[in-house]
């Protein structure tokens, strides 16, 4: 077997320049964004193709007046100017957060969200963060009433999903509540009559789905790989290779053959969205993290999940959670992040563990055990350091812009908020 | 000679690691086959197949309780999902809901049947 082995290498392996084969084509034309489908409707979400509610969702994005201090907004985390994350190793908004921000680029494609999956939508994802002591420290009542106190939001709201309650009676409809959070929030929402909590969880939930109507247009636009690709598969060789040098050549040959990335980092957003433990090592000083073990149990437990009274879709037809796997194979899994748009994002991993983009490669390299679960990369990929370089050489190939306009990418110069009127 | 060591890869690995549609239950008392309705079968998309179950002489099996596990012996790993049989369509035939793979490969779906006291365990192979 060595020697067919040898034989075999001795023969096929291509030179850097070489011409691709039939099998690379498919799996280069998989990954380009030219496979990229439209983007599939969110059933569970009625207004997410709606671009007042996109408007919406883009001034609520920016507005640190969705924070308990006034300070944090999505952007503080989710900043465009670094790919829609924040370049530090753990969100920090009013606190530390757990774990490392993900970009929210392409995420409308995933049906989970987060690192562990804990979310199975964009606009549940959303509601998430207001909530947190360490984001942006509210409670879905302040956020209702937030909503309808402001003339402006009220108007796009109203204009949106019918009449807003006004939150007076403070009997009924205390100043803070939420069943996250501490004490007196806690309490404050348990004493609360069951239809009351509903109606302040429907205005919650809408605030989710305007943000995501908002996210759904952060789309990633084409790179220089994707150029590589269409001149290939366009059988203009020679314009390929004015495009890629040959050690992204070698790199990009080595992501898709012997390095296996794309095992998990496939598709045109080079995620498989599904979750793998490998092996990272943990934040220093904390204890190891559960991931996806944890994830599924919350997920299936969240009233804003696809099959919850808060979806708007009346088939509740949620095959992602219906059909979830559970098991200790998911023990320390994380989901697999996209590879588009790295420039900016560092430090990498699901605790922000990794300063460059070639920690992560040593990481793939040496296939450590895991610290709890199991390791899915069983074997050593045993990479030179000149094949290592090669890899993060292509991975630099796949910065792009946006296909989103431009206007989308920054805080709405006429706020919908206060005085001005949605059209 | 490199045409030569080509063919004899492809030989092998057409032989270890085929997909098949139809499979024999490993006491030989039942026959297994399935249609996709994603057509070719691809990476990362949800959907659904029919299986169709007979006995060795040919005769649809209805009534069965049916379980699907399964993952990729060569990555040591399971489904991404957790699919299950659904609907007893009659006939033989009985919906497979919740079905997505998330890897390129060699793929093996272990099916479970349980009727009339008799219970046998049939694996699909398939390469993706």
């Amino acid at each position: 077997m060595a020697v067919i082995s040898a034989i075999t290498w001795f023969y096929l392996k291509p030179t850097d320049s070489a011409s691709w084969t039939k099998s690379d084509l498919v799996i280069l034309e998989d990954l380009a964004i030219y496979s990229l489908p439209t983007l599939p409707p969110d059933l569970s979400n009625a207004v997410a193709q709606n671009i007042d509610a996109a408007r919406f969702g883009h001034s609520l994005f920016f507005d640190t007046r969705m924070s308990v201090n006034g300070l944090v907004s999505c952007a503080t985390c989710h900043s465009p100017e670094k790919q829609f994350s924040d370049g530090l190793p753990k969100g920090r908004g009013i606190g530390l957060s757990d774990r490392n921000t993900r970009t929210i680029v392409g995420s409308a494609y995933s049906p989970w969200q987060y690192w562990d999956g804990r979310k199975d939508s964009q606009w549940s994802q959303a509601l998430s963060p207001l909530e947190d002591p360490d984001e942006h420290g509210g409670n879905r009542m302040y956020y209702a009433r937030f909503i309808s106190e402001d003339p402006g939001y009220r108007r796009a709201y109203e204009s949106l999903f019918g009449s807003l309650p006004h939150f007076n009676d403070k009997n009924r409809f205390p100043d803070g509540a939420g069943p996250i959070g501490n004490p007196a929030i806690f309490s404050a929402w348990e004493n609360m009559a069951t239809k009351d909590k509903h109606t302040v969880n429907i205005v919650f939930a809408n605030i989710g789905k305007v943000l995501a109507a908002y996210q759904r247009l952060l789309i990633p636009g084409e790179s220089k790989f994707d150029y590589y690709v269409k001149a290939l598969l366009q059988n203009n060789n020679d314009k390929a290779e004015t495009i890629f040098t040959k050690q992204e050549i070698r790199g990009l040959r080595l992501f898709i053959n012997e390095a296996k990335c794309t095992d998990c980092h496939n598709g045109a957003l080079f995620t498989n969205n599904e979750f793998h433990n490998t092996g990272s090592l943990s934040f220093p000083s904390e204890m190891p993290d559960r991931g996806r073990i944890d994830g599924v149990r919350k997920v299936l437990a969240d009233p804003f999940n696809c099959l919850g009274p808060y979806s708007d879709d009346p088939t509740r037809n949620c095959p992602e959670l219906t059909f979830v796997r559970e098991g200790v194979e998911l023990i320390g899994a994380m989901r697999t992040p996209t590879l588009r748009n790295l420039e900016g994002t560092a430090p990498y991993g699901h605790k922000g563990q990794f300063q460059t983009l070639n920690q992560v490669l040593e990481q793939y390299n040496d296939s450590p055990l895991a610290m709890i679960g199991h390791n899915e990369v069983e074997n050593p990929l045993g990479l030179s350091i000149s094949e290592l370089d090669s890899i993060e050489a292509f991975l630099n190939t796949l910065n792009s812009p946006l296909i989103t306009s431009p206007e989308w990418l920054n805080p709405p110069r006429l706020e919908i908020s206060s005085t001005a009127v949605l059209q | 000679m490199r045409k030569v060591i080509i063919s004899l890869l492809i030989t092998m690995s057409t032989t270890i690691f085929s997909s098949e549609t139809t499979s024999i239950t490993r006491s030989g008392y039942f026959h297994i086959s399935y249609q996709s309705e994603l057509k070719p079968i691809t990476i990362n998309q949800m959907h659904n197949w029919i299986l169709h179950i007979e006995t060795a002489q040919g005769d649809p099996v209805s009534g069965a309780k049916i379980s699907v596990s399964g993952g990729m012996p060569l990555h040591n790993h399971g489904l991404p999902t957790n699919p299950k049989v659904t609907t007893d369509l009659g006939g033989g035939k009985y919906k497979l809901e919740g079905l997505r793979f998330h890897m390129r490969g060699y793929w093996e779906l272990m099916v479970i049947i349980e009727v009339q006291g008799r219970r046998d365990t049939g694996i699909v192979k398939l390469n993706i």
